[in-house]
């Protein structure tokens, strides 16, 4: 099977590269197409906790995209209340066979890092960065420290 | 007990001789045909370690010619007496021309040598998808042995999958092979449009077209089966290359070979399993595109402009059973773009296409139901009944006289099941009504026909807009 052969592929080259900002990754021997893992933002507000996300995997995969999904709660723009994140670089209409999820990743990292309010999933959050961002700041840094994971100590 | 060593000896070297005969019936007998610009056909028995000027000795008495004054030509060339038959991709019963060399021909100004000729061309043809440069640049007899051109076919019968391919060139006026061109192919183009290489037609009958030059047509035999004549071809699966360049495939990125490559700039490549694989994922979304010169078709899965597969054969990759519904949905897809209906007796689903104004539609070639083309009920005269108006429940509170097959009740209690799913489950895109089925995500809706690709909002049932975007995109 393509999908599994590729995945195994991409997993050990990220477990090799061991990228700073996905951390933890934990993937079931028996199903490839499923992995979590903790995003470690380096921009405030978001840079005083990780954040636990799901990567899913389609069998049909890289022909299809991944979907991902926050299992932390956050507070930001771009994702909503359930988790759910609309990063164009896996949407449907702009996926590629040949990205990498390492790419994908990244794309994820620097959407937490810098919000894109053009965007919002949560139109109430983006007017609130938009028009008062030391209030934004100030409630997301309360979020992450009330909901968000530990960051690895390393 | 030495009678039984005795016994077991001779038994072992008559085996040990049957194995040897055997080899040498399989290597010492090439039987091939030789045609001449007379007419007949000559079947001969060729030991694959001759020479052609033994070939040559042995066609010339029985054409009553001297060796010397018969030339040989095989895929386009004219061969030296000096190769060796086994060097040439001649397979059981391929058929080698010999033509009487014309001496004014042979005999040009500075000509030294006594036989004219050259190699044959699967020697000297270098992979098509190879630049002058990295032609220019081949020095060892390895990486020679590499770059040589490989072709892959499909072959529809009898070997019916993708089979290595031999290159075999005729004249394009009366397609005789006994014609030589004036310079190998270097590029698909070549081989696949005609009119592009000139050469010398041998045969004495051949016209030609008005008094220019006269064209090479190229054309592909299986190499795995014994040729069954002239007619005998296979179709070129000319995206199917060796990969000279070690290109990993985009999905999986190993790298193997043989690969398909992409009709696309970027020349993508994936590996045969993840091709299928690309196939299969796209049959069942029914994302192939129905392109009205080329047929039912995909482009670069990386989404590269103009990179439609043009030569379907290529999908005959699939396995049989995949091959089959690409094939039923290439027709559906066809019957439908159309203006045609699907006959909605069940178990029938035969395509009709009839007069746009129509209504009353009998399914001639199928199952021969009459129905209506807007209710999709039997034909009735008057307008449509529509369920749930009360009509349809009177026959079953009547005395019913009518014998049920129970079987049929079940299908038609599922199918109704059916219809009521997908009433309550899609929404119909709002440019082309194809049902959709929302399965999460958000409201941006993107329909999933490809030639439709319309982006439309879940709530408004219209083209999508930033309105929708800022006020409930995800709900």
């Amino acid at each position: 099977m393509a999908a599994t052969r590729r995945l195994q592929k991409e997993l050990a080259d990220i477990r090799t590269s061991g990228m700073k900002s996905f951390r933890d990754i934990q993937v079931d021997e028996s199903n490839i197409l499923t992995w979590q893992g903790l995003i470690v933002p380096d921009n405030p507000p978001y840079n005083k906790g990780a954040f636990r996300i799901e990567i899913n995997f389609p069998a049909e995969y890289p022909f299809k995209p991944p979907k991902i999904n926050f299992k932390t709660k956050i507070y930001h723009p771009n994702i909503d209340e359930k988790g759910q994140v609309c990063l164009p670089i896996i949407s449907a209409e702009n996926w590629k066979p040949a990205t990498k999820t390492d790419q994908v990743i990244q794309a994820l990292v620097a959407l937490v890092n810098d919000p894109e309010p053009e965007h919002p999933l949560r139109a109430d959050l983006a007017e609130e960065y938009l028009k008062d961002r030391k209030k934004f700041v100030k409630n997301a840094e309360e979020f992450t420290k009330k909901h968000s994971e530990k960051r690895p100590s390393d | 007990m030495s009678f039984i060593i005795n016994f077991i000896r001779k038994i072992l070297q008559t085996m040990l001789q049957l194995v040897s005969v055997g080899k040498r019936t399989i290597s010492n007998s090439l039987n091939v045909y030789i045609k001449t610009n007379t007419g007949c056909t000559l079947s001969v028995d060729l030991d694959p370690k001759w020479y052609i000027k033994d070939v040559k000795e042995l066609v010339a008495p029985r054409l009553g010619l001297s060796p010397e004054e018969v030339k040989i030509i095989f895929a386009g060339k004219e061969l030296h007496d000096s190769i060796v038959i086994e060097e040439c991709d001649l397979g059981q019963q391929s058929i080698l021309h010999a033509v009487r060399s014309h001496a004014s021909h042979r005999k040009k100004p500075g000509s030294e040598s006594p036989s004219e000729g050259s190699k044959p061309l699967n020697e000297t043809l270098m992979d098509l998808q190879l630049s002058d440069h990295e032609r220019r640049s081949v020095r060892t007899d390895e990486d020679r042995e590499r770059k040589r051109a490989h072709f892959y076919v499909y072959c529809a019968w009898p070997c019916k999958e993708m089979k290595l391919g031999k290159l075999r060139v005729r004249c394009a006026s009366c397609r005789s092979g006994a014609f030589t061109v004036d310079r190998d192919p270097q590029c698909w183009d070549d081989v696949l449009e005609g009119r592009r290489i000139t050469g010398d037609c041998q045969n004495d009958s051949c016209i030609g077209s008005d008094d220019g030059p006269k064209f090479a047509e190229f054309y592909f035999k299986c190499f795995e089966h014994t040729s069954q004549g002239e007619d005998d071809q296979a179709v070129p699966l000319y995206l199917i290359k060796s990969n000279v360049r070690d290109v990993p495939c985009l999905a999986c990125t190993d790298v193997s070979d043989p690969v398909l490559v992409f009709p696309c700039d970027l020349a993508h490549v994936t590996c045969l399993e993840c091709f299928r694989a690309y196939c299969v994922a796209r049959l069942r979304d029914r994302q192939f595109w129905s392109h009205p010169e080329h047929g039912y078709t995909l482009p670069c899965p990386a989404g590269c402009k103009d990179s439609l597969i043009t030569e379907v054969h290529h999908f005959r990759l699939l396995t049989p059973a995949q091959y089959a519904q690409y094939q039923r949905f290439a027709t559906e897809e066809y019957v439908l773009q159309a203006g045609g209906v699907f006959c909605p007796q069940p178990g029938c689903g035969m395509g009709i296409i009839a007069e746009p104004e129509c209504r009353r539609i009998t399914c001639t070639n199928g199952c021969g139901f009459v129905f209506c083309r807007q209710c999709l009920q039997g034909y009735h005269l008057g307008e449509c009944v529509h369920e749930g108006d009360g009509s349809g429940t009177s026959a079953s509170t009547g005395d019913c006289q009518y014998n049920v097959d129970p079987g049929r009740a079940a299908q038609a209690r599922w199918d109704e099941a059916t219809k009521v799913a997908i009433k309550v489950t899609t929404k119909p895109c709002p440019k082309c009504r194809t049902p959709t089925e929302r399965a999460g995500g958000c409201m941006h809706m993107v329909c999933t026909r490809p030639q439709c690709n319309f982006h439309w909002c879940w709530v408004c049932q219209t083209e999508w807009s930033r309105d929708c975007m800022g006020s409930h995109w995800f709900g």
